[in-house]
């Protein structure tokens, strides 16, 4: 891979995950905001595969681990899985297609929230999982669905854009 | 049929597998390791905070007229019927208030942050302003834009004019990472502020409850009430004592029927925090002046002494009471000139 295609994908996950930290949490609903990294990792797999979808996963779940207090690798195994899961459908959809990358951005929020509470609880934290499917799941859904049109474009285009510049 | 390159292909696959389940079960056994043994990633994770945080500083500045702006559209909502005679009029002044109102709430963030300041003599201050928040949903982490160039270090106690925030969970160059006192992870050992009472607990965040830390290990005996205010007990070493906390909503007693613990409501609206000041150094607090000598019937209006101690005393009072007035008036001086400036 070329060194401007890795730098110019840095800026873009840089600056996507800052405005996840930075400016969504003013729009959040009690501190749930949407998750800008899940959905890129999600799209990156539907229009690139698995491979690329694992990939992601492991720079977004790593930037997002190392720069939160959050226990280290629980973002990053979670992401990864989500890249493999969804990247297997690459070959099976139209890239243009916009429904699925908005169909499964419950699915792929869903999947986080499973896999991130059943890490918290294997260390030892007792979860309430009633009360963490109402506050936190149901407003994550919401903001995925919101924002996965948008994220799903800026992917898409991106990728042209990229493969425009050879 | 099996030709040698479709054989050749299914091993590739099967070794491509292979490597992803490795590496999955590499990352699931390493956050039970960094769990049990607490590690950081510090050199990765300050040079990704060096190069997130002017981004997130641009975007954390934009954010705050976002919430403004969110914030006016929901009043507005609420005050339709109220204002639909004053339509036109509000039409006219809503674009000078969106810049107004930002301003003036800024000046009282700072004002009552600087009074805070000025009183708490006991401590060293630096103040900060937060620029992002955790994306986890479990924790409760934020990062300010104050690191070790400003005096910052881990551990350093986080608060504001109403109360304990956190404390600093890594200082980075020019930003730190603080963790809320909402955090499930935090705990810190506390008092019940009533004289009669002054029983100690833990006060811990749950996972359950985001937004409403509980008090842990009261004896079911114990004296405390609904309403009880909660300070800080300075044992552990990383919180000076008497800081405010919250006071006491709900009491539930534990499972074991020797214990109970208490639900608080935290004096600080973590929602709404946007400046905080981080606690560089503390000291003992200064003592309070002397109390006038009341002459009874049993103390010698002659003696030496009692007169030099009613004299030293008097002295103390007026000192105080000037130093009190001049402070007033610098304070009113202030006041009046910030206002003058606002207006202006």
């Amino acid at each position: 891979m070329k060194l401007n295609v890795i730098f110019s994908w840095a800026i873009l996950i840089i600056l996507m995950y800052a405005v996840q930290t930075s400016l969504l949490p003013f729009i959040g609903f009690n501190g749930v905001s949407a998750n800008l990294m899940l959905l890129l990792t999600v799209s990156t797999a539907f229009l690139k595969g698995y491979k690329h979808g694992i990939l992601m996963g492991l720079v977004t779940g790593f930037l997002q681990d190392i720069t939160s207090g959050s226990y280290f690798g629980c973002a990053i195994f979670s992401y990864m899985i989500i890249g493999w899961f969804f990247g297997k459908f690459s070959d099976r959809i139209f890239k243009e297609q916009l429904l699925f990358p908005i169909l499964s951005a419950p699915l792929a929020a869903a999947i986080h929230f499973f896999i991130m509470n059943f890490l918290i609880s294997l260390i030892g934290y007792k979860i309430n999982f009633l009360y963490s499917v109402q506050n936190i799941l149901q407003p994550l859904i919401f903001y995925q669905v919101a924002f996965s049109w948008l994220i799903h474009k800026i992917a898409y285009d991106f990728y042209k854009f990229i493969k425009r510049r050879g | 049929m099996n030709t040698p390159r479709s054989r050749k292909e299914k091993n590739q696959n099967q070794n491509k597998t292979a490597a992803i389940i490795f590496i999955l079960a590499f990352v699931f056994c390493s956050i039970f390791i960094v769990a049990k043994t607490n590690t950081q990633v510090p050199a990765a994770g300050k040079t990704a905070m060096a190069f997130l945080s002017p981004f997130q500083k641009g975007f954390s500045s934009l954010g705050v007229g976002v919430s403004d702006l969110k914030d006016s559209v929901e009043e507005v909502q609420n005050m339709q019927v109220e204002l639909e005679n004053l339509r036109e009029e509000v039409k006219n002044l809503r674009s000078q208030n969106l810049n107004a109102s930002e301003a003036i709430s800024e000046n009282q963030r700072l004002r009552a942050l600087l009074g805070y300041k000025q009183n708490a003599t006991q401590f060293d201050l630096v103040a900060a302003s937060i620029i992002g928040r955790e994306s986890a949903t479990w924790s409760s982490v934020v990062l300010i834009n104050r690191g070790i160039l400003d005096g910052v270090a881990d551990n350093m106690a986080v608060v504001t004019e109403l109360g304990l925030v956190g404390h600093v969970l890594e200082a980075g160059l020019n930003t730190s990472k603080v963790q809320l006192i909402l955090d499930p992870r935090s705990s810190v050992g506390t008092l019940i502020q009533r004289p009669e009472s002054r029983v100690a607990g833990i006060v811990e965040g749950d996972i359950n409850n985001p937004h409403a830390p509980k008090m842990l290990n009261i004896p079911k005996d114990a004296d405390v009430k609904e309403g009880d205010m909660i300070v800080t007990s300075g044992f552990g070493g990383v919180y000076p004592k008497g800081i405010v906390i919250g006071k006491i909503k709900e009491i539930h007693n534990d499972e074991g029927g020797l214990l109970k613990h208490g639900i608080v409501a935290t004096t600080v609206n973590f929602e709404k925090l946007e400046d905080v000041a981080i606690i560089v150094n503390s000291r003992e607090a200064p003592p309070e002046p002397l109390p006038p000598i009341i002459q009874s019937e049993n103390t010698d209006p002659n003696s030496e002494d009692a007169a030099k101690q009613l004299e030293y005393s008097k002295q103390v009072q007026k000192e105080v009471h000037d130093r009190v007035k001049q402070a007033q008036e610098k304070q009113l001086e202030q006041a009046r000139q910030s206002v003058g400036g606002t207006a202006n």
